[in-house]
């Protein structure tokens, strides 16, 4: 019977959120540093961008270099709505997925319907264009010194980081499960055909430019709502944040996790952007060097690729596999 | 006689953007050919061509401003170091990714980017530098019209020009060009021929990193080293391969100069905030039109 | 423009006059034949005779530079209306009641059989995005009933045992028959299959043979075989029409086709090489 629950991907998700909400309070009974809950809180929310991207470059097959020009997006537009307009952080957010999602559109409707190849070139172009704008529309933006919000409220009652923290944990339980839907359901098999055989797919009945759309689409939703909550968490947005690197570091924990996997997905998010700062930073001589985690992520990409396409979140039925044979070989010499 | 100066001075100013356009134009070119020579060796989109350039460009920086060494040494030990680095990503990286999937390979590319931009902090500093001109001072003026250019934008656009010209003499007409343009064609094919793929692939590394490094170079005195000194020459170079083609060598490098020319014209004439982006879109929707580019031929896929 | 064209009597499909060139060479000449409702036909030739270009200009792979391909769209229960299907889209052709296999098995190898099974049923689903993500009501209906059908299509074919395994490691002859279930699903009215012999030992054959009689008989739709395995095709099919360096040689039943001279030659010419 517990078993039968435990198997049930809802349950789990829920139970995955439910110990990521203990955070808050493991920082108060003092087991863990009240920083960590900063970095983690990076990670969920660039985790949800990674998810997106996942979508996008898991299962159809695209690289999207735009995924931080349009967090950025979202994240001005949420703090805007927030701070400028006073109107509901709910609405904010639902906006800033709205309008990185449009443009996402407009830029996916020209460049696949040429090939999937430009669509990274496309999108890196658009990021460019994207991060001029930050800087130059000030009246909006703040310009280069930036842009400051608050933490949300609602019903009268004001978040402060612990709460706005669990909300976030809310929300990622919210985007995985969403996803898994997505995935288990036709539109899933679509981007698998797509991937596997184009020619299939087409044979079937599968529109790819219209997949492919709904693809970049997603994961520009999910960039626009991860610039959301990364406004609302930090309450200061600068142009700085949403350069090249950040695109990549989302490209990494994809990568890294392990393609077409939720949970891989938000192990990589963790990887790339918790490892450093809880672990890396701690060692001697190279720790202090501000740009170890980017190399580090930088190799730990390419190794990946060429050594362990399937990413990290592998290594759990890989390590179990290899237990297996080692007790198969055991029962096998005390069998001989 | 107004209307003479005028109509001659909106032509010398005419005149005098499409000369700056060709030193941006050989700028982009190089890019655009070190990309280009990568993707029809190893069939992979060089994402990292620009930030190769602009840590061998940091390199030859950082030896004139430290170290006070001639900026002609210090290009010597940058062309060295492309050569070097290309070595090392072709001999421990690409040749050992034969099976990794397109998608894969375009990513350890990007994967690239971030080692390099990891790097050049790390090894030459923070702060930005500034590489000072080959020749300082001193234009040529074109009698009449006004317009002048620089004896440094001459000097580039020379450089540019005579090194095209003889990669393409070598592509063309020499057994090693031939070994190269046969492996780009079908490299397993040519593999079995007897040519040396390994080799030929290992030079196209190299020969795109010096290239990187030469474009870094040039555009490095027209602002500071920083690590995104490249981030425009990257975009404008991918852009210029895409309009000109994936299939040909020459394609591209056309392309480089009229996204050049195109871009200093619109940025004048049009807009001087949103020039830029309006040619990225004019290519576009070129694109829509011909997908396959300016010189690209149409490839149908056998099912 | 496409409702004018009018078919043979009795016929589900009609290429006319149909030309297609790469570069100078003429890979199909001036071809025409037609197949009936219901019927299992046969396209065969030698080698490099053409048959795999005729196949992909029917299903819009090619763009065929002259010549009209004319069909009679509908799917199942639909009403039929005759169309030329040169220049649509490839995703399209499915939904006018056309589907094909392919030669070198095209299927989802990290999908499960039933997954794949059920991309062939892509054009069935009417849940929009948003509906799937949030599983409402539609989307969990329609995901039970068509999941259901894709298990019948998977029994039919005898392979209902396997559903849930990776197409990733089964054999051959167990992909093939995904292949012919995947094409079950969107009900159509002709199934046209390229080499569906190729790769497969004897028996795998004769299995295959009975598998395309029993799809005609049992869902009354018209099979268009391109072959290169002469066996298959004198065993199953109604009528062939033989082609060689991409134009028509003869056509008839199998034994007419077997004692024709012109495709004694074409294939004798061919093993003398």
């Amino acid at each position: 019977m517990i078993a039968k629950i435990y198997k049930n991907p809802y349950i789990r998700f829920i139970l995955f959120g439910v110990l990521a909400a203990m955070v808050p309070t493991l920082a108060d009974w003092g087991v863990i540093r009240f920083g960590t809950i900063t970095t983690l809180t990076q990670v969920i929310y660039f985790g949800i961008a990674a998810l997106g991207l996942n979508l996008l470059l898991g299962y159809s097959g695209s690289i999207s270099l735009g995924t931080a020009g349009f967090m950025g997006l979202g994240a001005y537009i949420a703090a805007y709505v927030l701070s400028d307009l006073n109107m509901s952080f709910l609405l904010g957010i639902l906006i800033a997925i709205l309008v990185p999602t449009a443009i996402g559109i407009l830029v996916g409707l020209v460049s696949l319907r040429i090939s999937g190849l430009y669509l990274a070139i496309a999108t890196l172009c658009v990021s460019e264009i994207l991060l001029e704008s930050f800087r130059q529309a000030t009246d909006i933006t703040g310009g280069m010194s930036g842009k400051r919000t608050s933490f949300p409220s609602i019903f009268g009652y004001t978040f402060d980081r612990a709460s706005t923290f669990i909300f976030l944990v809310a929300v990622l339980v919210l985007v995985m499960i969403l996803t898994y839907n997505l995935v288990n359901s036709h539109l899933g098999r679509a981007f698998n055909a797509m991937r596997g055989s184009e020619v299939a797919a087409q044979a079937m009945g599968v529109n790819l430019l219209k997949y492919r759309l709904i693809a970049f689409a997603l994961a520009t939703a999910y960039a626009g709502l991860a610039g959301a909550l990364c406004a609302y968490y930090i309450r200061a947005v600068s142009p700085t944040q949403w350069s090249l690197n950040l695109s990549l570091l989302c490209l990494a924990a994809v990568v890294i996790g392990g393609f077409r996997s939720i949970y891989g997905t938000v192990l990589g998010a963790f990887v790339v952007w918790a490892v450093p700062d809880l672990f890396l930073k701690r060692l001697p001589i190279i720790g202090d060097n501000p740009a170890i985690p980017f190399i580090f992520n930088g190799v730990l990409i390419i190794v990946v690729i060429m050594f362990y396409p399937h990413g990290l979140v592998h290594i759990t039925h890989d390590a179990r596999k290899l237990l297996n044979k080692l007790k198969k070989r055991g029962k096998g010499d005390a069998d001989a | 006689m107004k209307w003479v100066s005028l109509m001659s001075g909106e032509l010398g100013t005419l005149i005098q953007l499409l000369l700056r356009s060709l030193e941006t134009g050989s700028v982009y070119a190089l890019a655009a050919l070190g990309i280009i020579i990568v993707f029809r060796t190893s069939l992979i989109t060089h994402f990292a061509q620009g930030s190769m350039g602009m840590f061998n460009t940091f390199l030859v920086t950082t030896l004139v401003v430290s170290f006070a060494v001639p900026l002609w040494a210090a290009m010597l030990c940058g062309a060295v170091s492309a050569v070097i680095c290309g070595f090392l990503v072709d001999f421990f990286i690409i040749r050992r990714a034969k099976r990794v999937t397109p998608v894969g390979r375009q990513i350890i590319t990007l994967g690239l980017i971030m080692i390099f931009l990891g790097l050049a902090p790390m090894v030459f500093g923070v702060d930005p530098l500034l590489l000072p001109r080959f020749i300082t001072g001193g234009d040529f003026r074109i009698p009449g019209l006004g317009a002048s250019i620089s004896h440094n934008a001459v000097l580039n656009i020379s450089i540019g020009l005579v090194l095209m010209g003889t990669l393409f003499y070598i592509l063309q007409k020499t057994k090693l060009g031939l070994a190269v343009r046969v492996t780009a064609s079908n490299e397993p094919t040519a593999r079995l021929m007897g040519v040396p793929t390994r080799t030929v692939t290992l030079l196209a590394w190299a020969v795109a990193g010096v290239l990187g490094m030469l474009s870094g170079v040039m555009i490095a005195p027209a602002t500071t080293v920083t690590v995104t000194l490249m981030n425009i020459v990257q975009v404008n170079a991918l852009f210029a391969c895409v309009l000109g083609g994936f299939q040909t060598f020459y394609g591209p490098v056309i392309a480089a100069y009229i996204i050049g020319i195109g871009n200093n014209l619109l940025v004048y004439y049009v807009s001087s905030v949103w020039g830029g982006q309006i040619m990225y879109l004019l290519i576009l929707i070129f694109l829509i039109f011909r997908p396959n580019g300016l010189v690209g031929k149409k490839y149908v896929k056998k099912v | 423009m496409h409702n004018t064209v009018t078919l043979p009597e009795g016929c589900i499909l009609s290429v006319e006059n149909l030309s297609m060139h790469f570069g100078g060479l003429k890979a199909v000449d001036d071809l025409s034949f037609a197949v009936k409702e219901r019927e299992i036909f046969g396209l065969i030739g030698p080698n490099g005779a053409g048959k795999t270009t005729v196949f992909n200009c029917i299903t819009q792979f090619y763009r065929p530079k002259e010549g009209r391909i004319l069909f009679n769209a509908g799917r199942k229960g639909e009403s039929l209306r005759p169309m030329n299907l040169v220049g649509l889209p490839v995703h399209r052709i499915i939904r006018l009641g056309m589907v094909r296999t392919f030669q070198n098995v095209e299927v989802i190898k990290e999908l499960s059989l039933i997954d794949n099974v059920l991309i062939g049923a892509h054009i069935k689903f009417k849940a929009t995005v948003l509906e799937q993500a949030l599983k409402l009501p539609r989307a969990r209906r329609e995901e039970k009933a068509i999941s259901e059908k894709a298990v019948e299509a998977l029994d039919f074919l005898g392979i209902a045992d396997r559903k849930d395994l990776l197409a990733g490691g089964q054999p051959y002859g167990v992909l093939k028959k995904v292949e012919l279930a995947r094409t079950l699903m969107s009900e159509p009215r002709l199934i046209i299959m390229d080499e569906p012999a190729a790769g497969l030992n004897d028996s795998e054959t004769d299995a295959l043979a009975q598998s395309i009689r029993k799809i005609r008989d049992t869902f009354g739709c018209a099979v268009l075989l391109v072959e290169h395995d002469m066996r298959l095709v004198m065993d199953v099919c109604d009528r062939i029409c033989a082609i060689s360096f991409g134009k028509f040689l003869a056509l008839g039943t199998a034994r007419e086709i077997q004692t024709s001279k012109l495709v004694q030659e074409a294939y004798l010419g061919e093993e003398e090489e």
